[in-house]
């Protein structure tokens, strides 16, 4: 809804801007009448609900094709950036976490929280503009830009260039696949990772201290045992949720992740969407930010049971 | 896992990180994107930050989608590359204008070829001009303005004869209507075609820019063959298909286009031009030299970063980082003439009277354009890098210095332009801060509207604000992202009153200076001041009908000075544009037609020197 009256209100006349600001009158209204810009506002949300609903988006306003494939395109080079940030946000936020818990007090501990909170503080364009001076220009140890499919043929299967390269074995496209994720990776997994360590290292003061913890110590059990099954699986069900959430905020920082590594990702097209006003492919990506976070969050509940077994999918109680 | 353990492990991680930076940097023979000089120097990466609309030639309209189609589709006809008045043949081998300026009549080249070997002929560039006709997407006015798919007749091109007839063995109910002579575009044999003016919007009436339109991706051969096997011509609609793909008869073959990354070109293997003796060659049809050329789109920052490590050899920038650019070692950095800074956008502040009262009145206008400091706008804005103009006419175009003579960019005078207040009736203020006319009226805010996705535009509006705020005049800065007002300035409707007053622009659609002209007089655009005087209208008509020199400089002078002395629209600035790459790059031969990649038309002249 929210989407659907901003992007109304931004400009009352797209019609105008798809048909060319020279445009034939009759050409604007043609083009209008096709996309119910003429309709009142409650016909015009239920179109849209529609759309939402059926997966149904019709053609791109501005290239005239199915804003579907288009998506199809888009999307899987996004989930290939998000996926792979993933994996270093769960590995550096949940290492740094524990750390950091640990360690409470120490200057470790310092460290650590002035790095996440730096990074998760830092805005994306800068952020990103700064990994690509640093490590594309300075220290030019990665590419500034795209996804290394230029000058490599392949199939697409998945759409994920990597795993099409690894599945169809090209091996300097994997190699190139790999080798231009990784900046964009690490920088999107950067500066949205700081508040998983954060619970991390909550979790882990709140239940290091904790009477089951002073009990398993007490029955005679090893410190690494306590440590990785009373501590540390314990603290991992509230940084799972919040690992959920934070797949929802690597969405949001694509737009302007991909914007400055030239990622041909559903951020960019979004991006792209907003500045031209193109409602129809708004909704398809608003669409696909949506599905991407219940995903997120119905994993992170189907884990819940296998770190705690008080948990149970199912009936509640 | 102890702390030990997993303090190891998030030093393995990044180690293997700044191992995997190394490890996997693919070399040269694996990617065309990594550091450092192309491999074998055949091959050259430019960036730039905005991105094609579409490929299809027929679509386009956006400076980075034409750059790629003049690579891998060709027209009739296109400049020299000295000259943005003398045309050279490119599908054309020659061709005659009628005594009336009606009929244009072209002799196509033989041997002509799709880079899929399909030959060209005269039935499928009768097809390509009536495909861009029919789809009638956002660029087609600029064919449309004298040719359309009707005669008004009967006779009518719809899409569905597009998609029936043989172009490579037409039959005899095919030749009929392709060579039918009452129609905008004419077959007089396979090798011969003819455009007849006169129904377009433009009506019965000859253009003497009409070669200029003919220039544009608009009117480029498309093959009939792969526009089918890739969904048709459909009425009114876009190609989805191809707006992706491209094939052409260019010298470069699109190898890929990765929407939101990179446009990937590659030499076209069999490409026709190359089968000519060296002196039938001219800059518009050579074969290219480079074999790969890789465009990237990315933010500016990104650019200067690729720049610097050698990953670009050239970089698109606006002229705002001159400086920037200027002090990188091994890169050379030029500032063109200004005929492209005047491609590019000419700047001006339009005052719409029918949407605010006060600019009914000449004296306000003639205020306004006195209260303005032009030089510290392009002092501190464009760092100098930026001239003041007169309009309509741009810069560099052919008779901008005859429209213009006799006559000097406005000036600023702060003390005149609140003399001039005050006798329009309203309280104004001397520098020295002396009140005028304290019993007239206030002066009302206005709404000042501007491109907030345009650094310049933001910087010029805070000085214009501070300037007539000084005089009395207070302005509420509006700024809109570019395409929201783009939509405003383009609007014809009377009816706003939110947009009253702002910084407008106009880059060329073609390159000519009528293009501009028609703009600014004839369209009644909000964001040109809804300006619709009779006699400018008729002088425009003469000057686009003419092709008398002598005839086209009245009409155009008389225009300059109708609307310098009505004080219409505020011309205020046309930025500079420059050339960026690597030491060693040449055959760049800027020339502003389309304002492709900013500076120059053609891929296919550039080499390394050494």
């Amino acid at each position: 809804m929210i989407v659907f009256f901003i992007s109304h209100v931004l400009n009352p006349n797209p019609a105008l801007l798809w048909a060319g600001p020279k445009a034939r009158p009759e050409t604007v209204k043609a083009v209008a009448a096709a996309y119910h810009l003429n309709d009142p506002l409650p016909a015009q949300l239920y179109y849209y609900f529609q759309s939402l609903l059926t997966g149904n988006f019709g053609l791109d306003p501005q290239t005239g094709r199915p804003i579907l494939s288009e998506i199809m395109f888009y999307a899987p080079n996004t989930l290939e950036l998000v996926l792979a940030s993933m994996v270093i946000i769960i590995v550096l936020g949940i290492g740094l976490g524990y750390i950091s818990g640990m360690r409470f007090g120490t200057k470790i501990d310092s460290a650590i929280r002035i790095f996440y909170l730096t990074t998760w503080s830092t805005p994306y364009y800068f952020g990103a503009l700064v990994a690509v001076l640093v490590f594309s220009s300075y220290i030019p140890l990665f590419p500034s830009g795209g996804n290394g499919t230029v000058g490599f043929s392949y199939t697409s299967i998945t759409g994920v260039f990597v795993l099409d390269a690894l599945l169809q074995a090209k091996w300097p496209a994997l190699q190139s696949g790999l080798y231009h994720l990784i900046l964009p990776a690490t920088t999107l997994a950067l500066l949205s990772f700081g508040i998983v360590p954060r619970i991390m290292r909550s979790s882990i003061l709140d239940t290091r201290w904790s009477m089951h913890v002073k009990a398993a110590r007490a029955r005679g059990l090893q410190e690494g045992e306590v440590r990785q099954k009373h501590i540390l699986r314990n603290a991992l069900i509230d940084t799972t949720t919040v690992i959920a959430t934070t797949f929802g905020w690597l969405f949001s920082g694509t737009i302007i992740v991909e914007q400055v590594f030239a990622w041909p990702g559903i951020g960019q097209f979004s991006y792209t969407a907003i500045t031209s006003d193109n409602y129809p492919v708004l909704v398809a990506c608003v669409f696909v930010f949506t599905v991407g976070v219940i995903v997120a969050n119905f994993i992170a509940d189907i884990i819940y049971p296998l770190l705690d077994p008080r948990i149970t999918l199912g009936e509640g109680g | 896992m102890t702390i030990a353990v997993t303090l190891v492990i998030v030093i393995v991680v990044a180690g293997v990180a700044v191992y995997l930076g190394i490890g996997l940097r693919p070399n040269s023979s694996t990617s065309a994107t990594s550091s450092g000089s192309p491999n074998g120097r055949t091959s050259l990466v430019l960036e730039e930050e905005s991105q094609p609309d579409t490929l299809d030639p027929a679509v386009t309209y956006v400076t980075p989608g034409w750059e790629v189609v003049d690579q891998v589709y060709q027209g009739l006809v296109t400049y020299n590359g000295s000259s943005i008045t003398q045309f050279e043949g490119v599908l054309a081998q020659s061709w005659t204008i009628s005594s009336d300026g009606m009929n244009y009549t072209f002799v196509l080249r033989n041997g002509v070829t799709f880079s899929n070997g399909d030959p060209f002929n005269a039935y499928i560039m009768w097809y390509s001009i009536y495909r861009t006709l029919v789809m009638e997407q956002a660029p087609y006015w600029i064919l449309g303005q004298n040719l359309a798919p009707g005669n008004g007749a009967g006779f009518n091109v719809t899409d569905a004869m597009l998609n029936s007839i043989n172009y490579s063995a037409p039959s005899q109910a095919n030749l009929s209507v392709m060579e039918r002579s009452q129609q905008s575009v004419q077959v007089l044999n396979a090798s011969e075609i003819r455009f007849n003016l006169g129904y377009g919007s433009n009506g019965v009436a000859p253009y003497s820019e009409f070669l200029s339109t003919l220039e544009t991706p608009m009117a480029m051969a498309v093959d009939p063959a792969y526009v089918a096997s890739n969904g048709g011509v459909t009425a009114g609609r876009p190609n989805g298909a191809l707006t992706t793909k491209a094939m052409g008869t260019g010298f470069y073959e699109l190898q890929s286009w990765v929407p939101g990354q990179s446009v990937s070109l590659v030499k076209n293997p069999g490409y026709w031009g190359a089968k000519l003796p060296k002196s039938e060659l001219n800059n518009a049809i050579a074969p290219a030299i480079l074999n790969n050329i890789i465009i990237y789109y990315k933010p500016a920052a990104a650019s200067i970063a690729d720049l610097k490590s050698g990953a670009a050899q050239m970089i698109f920038l606006p002229v705002t980082f001159y400086n920037v650019t200027k002090g990188i070692s091994g890169v050379t950095t030029k500032v063109l003439s200004p005929a492209f800074g005047s491609a590019e956008a000419v700047s001006y502040v339009y005052m719409d009277p029918l949407a605010f009262e006060p600019f009914n009145n000449t004296l306000v206008r003639e205020a306004i354009a006195c209260g303005i400091d032009y030089q510290v706008i392009i002092k501190n804005v464009f760092a100098g890098l930026a001239i003041q103009w007169v309009g309509p006419v741009p810069p560099g175009f052919q008779y901008y210095n005859q429209s213009t003579t006799g006559l000097s960019p406005y000036q600023y005078n702060a003390t005149k332009a609140a003399e001039l207040l005050a006798q329009a009736g309203y309280v104004s203020h001397l520098p020295d801060g002396t009140k005028l006319n304290p019993s007239g009226k206030v002066f009302p805010s206005v709404n000042f509207l501007y491109d907030s996705d345009s650094q310049t535009d933001f910087e010029a509006a805070q000085i214009i604000e501070s300037n007539l705020g000084s005089i009395g005049i207070p302005l509420t800065l509006l700024p809109l992202p570019y395409r929201t007002y783009t939509g405003v300035i383009y609007s014809s409707s009377t009816s706003s009153t939110s947009y009253p007053m702002g910084i407008g622009f106009y880059s060329e659609d073609y390159t000519a200076s009528i293009d501009y002209v028609y703009y600014f007089t004839s369209d009644n655009y909000i964001g040109t001041s809804n300006y619709a005087d009779g006699n400018a209208i008729a002088w425009t008509l003469q000057a686009s009908t003419s092709f008398n020199n002598a005839t086209v400089i009245s009409s155009f002078t008389n225009i300059t000075k109708a609307m310098y002395d009505n004080y219409t629209d505020v011309w205020l600035y046309v930025a500079d544009m420059m050339t960026v790459q690597q030491n060693g790059i040449t055959g760049i031969i800027p020339n502003p037609a389309g304002s492709a990649a900013g500076y120059f038309l053609y891929f296919n002249t550039i080499d390394y020197s050494s």
